[in-house]
């Protein structure tokens, strides 16, 4: 599309905007609510209501506080981060595969996870969630670094060839150690497959201020990257210094990510697919994009982590509901609008 | 866009990638626990007299058909992955698109962890039919009165995530010692490397790669885009779709061989194209050798890096490949 259809359809649609995020954000606190009455407790509703306004330090209020919640919350926050994520990397990248783990965030994260637990014995969450942070953000800066080097900068090929050659490369890592080693392995598998069981307040807590400085700057620059996506060409043209919003990019992806993997372990699919999800059912103007991704990143990510707790009473890492759920319905979306043959 | 280059030097340059692929293989089938002297490995391969029998059984029993493999798998990988960079004019596709590697690491998850009766031999058959019927299912639900390289990518990654999904909740859930050995699988890996392994491979990939090098005029036109090529009378659905078939024939069948092992088919069409240039007459060839010489390589490290152990070939082509392509990005670093 040209950039003149794009700004059209943008004014065109302009009123509808503000009717989407709002209808989003109701469906979206109702489902909230939703989830917290969802568990081996029975808690209705009105109980819900009632621990927040008059807590009386009965057990429903206790499970609600420190059990629910948080992980409702984790779920949420996880979502938003990698839709916005996934969403911002295929705008710098030019490429729809790409996604968080691109940058080597996924893999830096789990071989530093996969070192503390071998070779420290480390195990306590709260600890892994800064590893995982401190992994993602040294392989994301390794990739940048390398991506990066020489006369034209960051441009999106050289980025997704050097996300490639060192998340393959800490990937081969850590599976020699785990194939070498069957109680990392053991340990390790579990949060391979991204969950949000178990988190705690303070693990909320203290990935929240990055979670939320990188999404809140992410919207306010939702206009930069909507130029990027266009491509270096039209970017250009439109006066944007590609050598100055790269960067800024592959800044907040690892901001973003790394929040995410610290929090929850490599959770796929989001990031990916997400954005691609509002991109076929709305168009890819990133002013409108990144906010409809964050809210149904939120959601499908709340939903995939309830359903199986709603349904069958047990818990499923999120990362597998996820697909289970979403894949579908992306098949769909894909084959009805994927582009005319 | 690099200067095209001249057909003379491009011969010379597939020779002597051609006469190093024979060196690295002898020294392959020298290097082992028991090192044998290279002229007994060539005593051995042309039968001479007087070349010792236990030479002989070492170097055509034990180590010929791991090498041959090698050299296979990572031929097949490499032109599976020339063929899928051409169709979706994308210089980082690797067959993996297609959904390939999802399918048979879906299908060996369900063998190794989910069954565990089955009997191992049945795998590569298994994992073969799996990673085919991902490809035509992409294919299939991709395909609206014709393909676009945008949907098969996009509907792609839809299957690919729901099978991850499904590998990664038997992974989760499985024994940890079957999920550790579908591990090592998964990761890529040639140490139960049996001729009729390549057998297998040859049944499949000798086709595919015939249809490949016959296409190799038409992969041309269709970097010049769709119109264009329509225009130059190709039928760009059959075309489009042969590739496809060729790509699942030759990746599939690599993956039966030795499960999935990333970055060779990603990772040989660029050093090919350095070397021979963008056309895929030249191309093709150069990727293959390219690609053969990789994976023997890698599995020559994966033997002996921490020797009597036998690392997946998976993991030493990821950090064998990795740092050198991220040596050629540094060295292109002023383009």
């Amino acid at each position: 599309m040209t950039p003149g259809a794009r700004n059209e359809a943008y004014r065109l649609g302009a009123p509808r905007n503000g009717a989407i995020l709002i209808l989003l954000m109701l469906m979206l606190i109702a489902l909230a609510l939703w989830s917290l009455t969802i568990g081996a407790t029975e808690i209705t509703p009105v109980e819900v209501l009632r621990a927040f306004t008059a807590p009386e330090g009965r057990r429903a209020d206790i499970v609600l506080h420190d059990v629910r919640l948080p992980r409702m919350a984790a779920a949420l926050i996880i979502g938003a981060l990698l839709a916005v994520a996934g969403a911002i990397m295929q705008a710098v990248t030019g490429n729809p595969m790409a996604d968080p783990g691109l940058l080597g965030v996924n893999a830096g994260a789990a071989f530093a996870v996969v070192l503390a637990i071998a070779l420290a014995g480390i195990t306590a969450t709260g600890t892994l969630i800064w590893i995982a942070f401190a992994g993602a953000g040294l392989a994301a800066g390794a990739v940048y670094g390398l991506g990066a080097a020489g006369r034209s900068g960051a441009t999106p090929v050289k980025l997704v060839l050097a996300g490639v050659v060192v998340a393959s490369f800490l990937t081969a890592l850590t599976t020699a150690v785990m194939v070498v080693d069957a109680q990392t392995f053991d340990v390790v598998r579990l949060w391979t497959a991204g969950s949000v069981k178990g988190r705690q307040m303070q693990d909320i807590l203290a990935v929240l201020p990055h979670a939320l400085v990188g999404l809140v700057l992410a919207l306010a620059l939702r206009g930069q990257f909507d130029a990027l996506a266009l491509g270096a060409d039209v970017a250009s043209g439109l006066g944007q210094s590609q050598a100055l919003w790269r960067p800024i990019a592959a800044l907040l992806v690892v901001v973003l990510a790394g929040s995410a993997v610290a929090l929850a372990g490599p959770v796929g699919f989001v990031g990916l697919v997400v954005p691609h999800i509002v991109r076929l059912s709305l168009g890819g103007d990133y002013r409108r994009l990144l906010p409809v991704a964050a809210l149904v990143g939120a959601g499908l990510t709340l939903l995939a982590d309830t359903l199986p707790r709603a349904l069958w009473g047990r818990d499923m890492p999120v990362g597998i509901t996820l697909a289970l759920i979403g894949a579908p319905v992306f098949v769909w979306l894909a084959r009805r609008a994927g582009g005319a043959a | 866009m690099r200067p095209p280059v001249p057909p003379t030097r491009t011969g010379l340059r597939l020779s002597v990638l051609a006469l190093i692929l024979a060196l690295a293989g002898v020294a392959a089938l020298a290097i082992g626990d028991q090192p044998i002297r290279p002229v007994n490995v060539l005593g051995a391969l042309t039968g001479l007299e007087g070349t010792p029998a236990v030479a002989r059984i070492i170097v055509l029993d034990l180590r010929l058909p791991r090498i041959v493999l090698a050299l296979l798998v990572g031929a097949a990988l490499a032109i599976a992955g020339t063929a899928m960079q051409a169709l979706m004019r994308n210089p980082l596709a690797e067959p993996g698109i297609l959904g390939i590697n999802s399918g048979a690491a879906l299908a060996a998850m369900v063998v190794i962890v989910g069954l565990g009766a089955v009997p191992e031999t049945a795998l590569p058959v298994l994992a073969f039919a799996g990673a085919l019927a991902m490809t035509l299912a992409i294919y299939g639900l991709a395909w609206r009165s014709g393909v676009t390289s945008l949907r098969i990518i996009l509907i792609g990654i839809g299957l690919g995530s729901l099978a991850g999904a499904g590998a990664t909740f038997l992974s989760v859930f499985g024994p940890v010692a079957e999920v550790q050995r579908a591990m090592i699988w998964l990761a890529g890996s040639l140490n139960d490397s049996r001729w009729p392994k390549v057998w297998w491979l040859l049944c499949t990939g000798l086709p595919a790669t015939v249809m490949i090098a016959a296409l190799s005029r038409d992969m041309d036109l269709i970097g010049l885009g769709d119109d264009v090529a329509r225009g130059r009378g190709q039928r760009v659905q059959l075309v489009q779709g042969a590739i496809i078939l060729a790509v699942a024939l030759l990746a599939g069948g690599a993956v039966a061989a030795a499960g999935p092992i990333a970055f060779v088919g990603l990772a040989a069409p660029h050093v090919a194209r350095r070397l021979v240039g963008p056309g895929h007459a030249a191309l093709i060839p150069g990727a293959a050798l390219a690609g053969a010489l990789l994976l023997v390589l890698a599995d020559l490290l994966a033997r002996r890096a921490m020797a009597p152990a036998q690392l997946p070939v998976g993991l030493t082509t990821a950090l064998l490949g990795a740092p050198f392509f991220g040596y050629l990005l540094w060295k292109r670093r002023n383009d």
